[in-house]
């Protein structure tokens, strides 16, 4: 029953693309915009963090990243479970880059809140924000935002980010705060034509089942 | 691109903002949309990074962990 979760998308025949955002495949946009002073603080981060760990970026920032007329003052990263020697090694490199971890100094503290589930929040060193919510994915549905995970490629950088069913079946069926319904709604009409709505509706019974 | 419809009340109305705003963005250029955009999110980082709380302030108020 559990591989019901797991169609792939199916886009739509119109495959329109909107202004700036171009479709390569059916997993990678190549964005064109104009990067901002979060984009900046993201890219950053992310530069270092993917030569340690397999990583998606979820929630707000999403949409945010797609126009959304909104800021966040976190965004919301899981990372595949680390072995203690590489995650030792992205925390050197984060703290050698100039961030610190807001929960803890210590590495083994920090690694240990991970690995019970905790997130942890990373931010430019002396500040509190923005920073960056990190969390080891251990829930099913956590995991399997891998499987199907979006590239958007802007520039010579490219961030990975939960699919664009996952992110509003997440938001309208979990999280549900007006904030997160508007987000929800905002990636429904951004991408209309290219939403596949029978995928969003099987989440929508995996987030529903999980929090059975 | 349609008119924005005014709301009955305020979800309705940030609703129908949302929607009008997803059809800018599909069709109009980056440059005009991600500038607008960015007026809003450099200045909200910006606001954002002159309130000083601490880590622990900050923790306390998302009800986390700190050990700093």
């Amino acid at each position: 029953m559990e591989n019901r979760y797991f169609i792939d998308n199916i886009y739509m025949e119109n495959n329109t693309d909107i202004r700036n955002m171009e479709f390569v495949d059916n997993r990678t946009i190549k964005l064109d915009k104009t990067i901002n002073d979060l984009d900046r603080f993201v890219l950053k981060f992310i530069r270092i963090l993917e030569k340690h760990a397999d990583y998606v970026i979820v929630s707000g920032y999403v949409s945010i990243l797609f126009g959304r007329s909104r800021a966040t003052e976190d965004i919301d990263i899981f990372v595949k479970g680390l072995n203690k020697e590489s995650f030792d090694a992205l925390y050197t490199e984060l703290k050698n880059s100039g961030y610190w971890c807001l929960n803890a100094e210590s590495t083994d503290e920090v690694y240990s809140y991970l690995q019970e589930g905790l997130s942890v929040r990373f931010a430019d060193e002396g500040e509190t924000i923005p920073n960056f919510e990190v969390k080891f994915a251990k829930r099913k549905s956590a995991l399997m935002a891998f499987a199907d995970a979006l590239t958007v490629i802007m520039a010579d950088d490219k961030i990975r980010l939960s699919s664009l069913e996952r992110q509003i079946a997440y938001k309208r069926y979990y999280l549900k705060s007006d904030k997160d319904l508007e987000d929800a709604f905002y990636i429904e009409n951004l991408f209309k034509e290219r939403i596949n709505l029978g995928k969003v509706e099987l989440l929508q019974r995996m987030i529903e089942d999980e929090m059975a | 691109m349609k008119w924005l419809k005014p709301g009955k009340d305020n979800r309705e109305e940030r609703m129908n903002f949302v929607e009008y705003w997803a059809e800018y963005v599909r069709t109009h250029h980056s440059n005009d949309w991600s500038r607008q955009q960015n007026i809003i999110i450099n200045s909200q980082l910006q606001s954002a990074r002159s309130v000083r709380l601490t880590p622990r302030q900050y923790l306390e108020i998302k009800g986390e962990i700190c050990r700093r």
